[in-house]
């Protein structure tokens, strides 16, 4: 049995930060355990930059307004105590990273450069050209090295333990050996990602199948707002895959079949930087009313052109190369086929403003010793919708205040233990898989299910494609029991983690469905076509699911509206 | 549709065997083959084990030998590997080089990854200053002109490629170095000189033979091999030359800008230098000495055949224009002929 003092799963920009902080007492034994190897973790998929109300470019920028364009991005959903504080310790972070050796792109005085972005009313993108994401995971990777944090890498945790609500620590499955391992930790922190691997078009890596979330989920720990999932407007025809942003904030357009900027009918006010909900409904709707482009008409143009060669070739590199090796697209010379992708979970593990997880509908309870920080938590910073370079900061901002409270009270925390006991649901899941000789094959009912996500649970839902939906998961949920795999061999099986982690998607894909068919409003990354408005009056309030034995039972807690420095922002329509 | 045959080379650990096997394919256009890959994997053969994350060239999991060249398979378009296929068509599929097979196309990247450690890739800051405010200012010329160097996705691309990786394990590699000369560049980091100090000892810039492969499997824009050659001009520029490397270059466009040929007869006796160790190197170098002479390849160097008076001047000039342009390290002519004479007389 292995044993840390501080445990933390995922080595993505939460994780990686949360630990570096945890290392600042050099008493404290501090250990990563992750699946991939830090430097392949999603965040480094981020392209477009972190926000940080710097006001390099104009001085009119404040973290009020960062926090009122976030609040309101969210469709008011937003916890505005987390809101406050994610704008107000933006800069310090920001200023902290480029401390450390960042490579962000610079003004020609030497300052941090920083451009436009969707939702936000000031350039308040702080960017590393469009591969921001990569420079900030290679930076916080150096630092770790540096200070030669416990790397589990390519470690696969299967359960985490609690027992009376409080954290004993986790059972991990290490990939190289096939071997199931239990590590014991006082706090146990998630920073363990997203989970839009279930829709069929999506930007997310193969390894975003929410571990984590469920993880928590079937410890008994409740997940909120699952059915908040962002579409992200440009991803490239057919894969999904991201283009950035930026494209956008550098000046690109948008074009339907009749070469129209069609967002002029949408948010003439902000045009293509109006937030991703908006943008993703309105592409969506021009697709429905006939009016996409290419052979299959499910797509929109973005045109790269009005930017300038010499512009993107300087601040768009990743997005020119995506074009062409992905889809054959010089974007210098013709506009690109774009389409909405499933890109980021708003929802997550309910904890609070310090990483802390808990109960929102039980009077805060906490689950003592776990933390979760970054997409697989749920602050809610993001509320109904995330605002573009906020993920980054949201990583960033709650993973250094998650490594802060750990470090200051993981000494009063009770030592803790995981016995060979808790490690039997994940054996026992593991042997089947590795004996089962079922009919059922996991890339059938993944590739079904991510069909399935994308057309009934996707841009546009409504009550009859909810409830399609619902039939069909528990169907193939009952499937997957019969499912087998090729390989039963244990060294580098990857054969047995695509198993495991459609049954993970096959866990929180139940409960996004169950949350989206009960909210009957419109609002932020949630569209009803049945219930298209905003309904305040009833819908203003978090969903907290727990698992049940028939499936999820949804409870529903409060939004937060204290912020400590400033008045919160009411809810008010929200126009662009 | 068409379709497309693949041969991987597949390890299997449980009977430690390694072994080559051929999967059809049906391809459609645009499609990658990673892509190709996981139909094998998803519908035909669930035990090929490889790495895979982002499949957007950012992530640099999947790094693997196509058609013999290290690739990202995200990054890599069925069409464009059939180019190189084989006579038959067949696309050939391979773990990476320089490392050792973990099972079919996954492989122990421990040994690559740990080069950035020892190259200490990070950045040290001036001890006991506290930093700014804000933030450092950074001239934009400067971050422009190292900046790709950042770009590096840790693939192992280049390392798999590298002809001094295969048979050098001590070798910090091009990625690393690459990663090193961001560092060396970065007005922020206050270790230049001492980071230069050790990039120019064993394992470092001077190891490199320049074969260009690393810039060739980079499968974004560090261009690895560029940067290792401008960390030789820093260093040489900062002082390091009590090296090897730096003698040996020297040795070599000395001898060409003087005679107009390379010297292969003084090469070595420069290159050793004037130090302790020097006579035993030289002495190790006799064996093979002897094999050339025997096999008259030292002939020609023994008889110092020069270029003509013609091709000489034009020699000079070449020089001459590289070293006006600054292109060049400033190699000082007149104390490059001190150190020649002394160094042939010592010996």
């Amino acid at each position: 049995m292995l044993q840390h003092d501080v445990l933390i799963v995922g080595s993505g920009l939460a994780g990686m930060r949360a630990a570096l902080e945890v290392a600042e007492d050099p008493t404290l034994d501090v250990a990563i355990v992750t699946k991939v190897h830090p430097l392949r973790s999603h965040s480094g998929a981020a392209q477009g930059g972190i926000a940080a109300s710097l006001s390099n470019s104009t001085d009119q920028d404040s973290w009020e307004l960062h926090m009122y364009d976030t609040v309101k991005g969210g469709d008011f959903l937003v916890d505005q105590n987390a809101a406050e504080i994610m704008s107000r310790e933006a800069p310090e972070n920001i200023f902290e990273l480029e401390h450390m050796g960042c490579a962000f792109s610079r003004y020609d005085d030497g300052r941090i450069a920083q451009r436009n972005f969707g939702g936000h009313t000031e350039p308040r993108a702080v960017y590393a050209a469009d591969r921001t994401g990569h420079a900030l995971l290679t930076v916080l990777f150096e630092q770790l090295l540096k200070r030669g944090v416990k790397v589990y890498s390519e470690w696969y945790a299967l359960d985490l333990v609690l027992k009376d609500d409080v954290a004993q620590g986790i059972v991990a499955y290490d990939i190289l050996t096939g071997q199931i391992e239990t590590i014991s930790a006082r706090a146990v922190m998630f920073g363990t990602g997203g989970y839009g691997r279930a829709f069929r078009v999506t930007t997310n890596a193969f390894a975003s199948t929410g571990d984590g979330v469920v993880m928590a989920y079937r410890a008994g720990v409740p997940l909120q707002d699952m059915e908040f999932m962002q579409f992200h407007p440009t991803g490239l025809q057919g894969s999904g895959i991201l283009l950035s942003e930026a494209a956008r904030g550098e000046g690109a357009h948008l074009l339907n079949s009749d070469g129209k900027r069609f967002m002029e009918d949408y948010a003439a006010g902000r045009m293509e930087l109006a937030p991703r909900d908006i943008i993703a409904r309105a592409e969506q709707v021009e697709i429905n009313e006939g009016r996409g482009v290419t052979e299959g008409k499910d797509c929109v143009f973005m045109d790269l052109r009005p930017i300038g060669e010499e512009r993107i070739r300087y601040a768009l590199p990743s997005v020119m190369h995506l074009a062409k090796d992905f889809a054959g697209i010089d974007p210098l010379v013709e506009p690109v086929p774009i389409q909405p992708t499933a890109h980021y979970s708003m929802g997550g593990i309910p904890c609070d403003i310090n990483g802390q997880v808990r109960y929102k509908d039980q009077d805060d309870k906490p689950v003592v010793g776990f933390y979760a920080a970054g997409e697989c938590s749920c602050v809610s910073v993001h509320g109904a919708n995330r605002l573009g370079t906020n993920s980054l900061l949201e990583a960033v901002v709650f993973g250094r205040r998650t490594g802060r409270a750990i470090r200051e009270q993981v000494k009063d925390l009770q030592p803790a233990h995981v016995s060979e006991a808790d490690a039997e649901r994940a054996t026992t899941e593991v042997d089947r898989f590795m004996t089962a000789d079922g009919e059922e094959k996991v890339g059938a009912i993944r590739s079904q299910l991510r069909d399935l996500l994308m057309e009934k649970c996707g841009v546009f839902r409504t009550d009859g494609l909810l409830t399609e939906a619902m039939n069909e998961i528990k169907e193939m949920q009952s499937r997957f029991e019969n499912v087998s795999i090729d390989d039963h061999t244990k060294t580098f099986n990857t054969d047995l983690l695509d198993a495991i982690e459609l049954g993970h998607m096959l866990e929180f894909s139940e409960v996004i469905v169950a949350g989206a068919l009960a909210r009957r409003e419109s609002r932020g990354g949630h569209a009803r076509t049945d219930h298209a408005t905003r309904d305040d009056e009833n819908w203003y309030k978090h969903t907290i699911a727990y698992k049940d034995e028939d499936g999820p039972r949804l409870t529903y807690s409060e939004v937060n509206m204290q912020p400590q420095y400033r008045d919160p922002y009411p809810p008010e329509e929200r126009k662009y | 549709m068409p379709q497309q045959k693949f041969r991987i080379s597949r390890y299997d650990p449980v009977q430690d065997r390694a072994y080559e096997e051929e999967f059809d394919v049906e391809v459609t256009p645009g499609q990658t083959v990673l892509d190709a890959l996981n139909l094998i994997k998803w519908e035909q053969d669930g035990t090929l084990s490889l790495r895979m994350s982002c499949r957007h060239a950012i992530c640099g999991s999947c790094a693997i030998k196509v058609n013999g060249q290290s690739k990202l398979a995200c990054q890599t378009q069925v069409d464009a590997a059939q180019d190189r296929a084989d006579a038959n068509g067949v696309i050939a599929i391979g773990p990476m080089g320089a490392q050792t097979v973990i099972k079919d196309l996954v492989v122990d990247t421990t040994k690559f990854m740990s080069q950035f450690e020892r190259a200490q890739t990070w950045l040290q800051p001036p001890e006991g200053q506290d930093p700014p405010q804000r933030e450092y200012r950074q001239s934009k010329d400067s971050f422009d002109h190292w900046s790709h160097a950042s770009s590096c996705i840790h693939c192992g691309a280049c390392y798999s490629d590298c002809t001094v990786a295969e048979i050098d394990d001590n070798f910090l590699g091009p990625a690393a170095l690459a990663k090193a000369y961001r560092f060396v560049m970065d007005d922020r980091d206050s270790q230049h000189d001492e980071r230069l100090e050790m990039l120019s000892g064993s394992g470092g810039i001077w190891d490199c033979t320049r074969c260009y492969m690393c810039v060739q499997a980079c499968p974004k824009d560090v261009l690895p091999m560029d940067a290792i050659m401008e960390l030789r001009t820093e260093a040489i520029k900062s002082g390091k030359t009590g090296n090897h490397g730096t003698r040996h270059s020297k040795a070599f466009a000395g001898g060409v800008k003087k005679r107009g040929r390379l010297d292969e007869a003084t090469l070595p006796v420069l290159s050793a230098g004037i130090r302790p160790g020097a006579i035993p190197e030289l002495l190790g170098y006799t064996p093979g000495a002897i094999r050339l002479l025997r096999s008259r390849k030292l002939f020609a160097a023994a008889k110092r055949h020069g270029a003509s008076k013609e091709g000489r001047r034009e020699i000079k000039r070449i020089f001459e224009e590289v070293e006006d342009q600054k292109h060049h390290d400033d190699m000082d002519a007149v104390a490059f002929e001190t150190l020649h004479e002394e160094a042939l007389k010592a010996h």
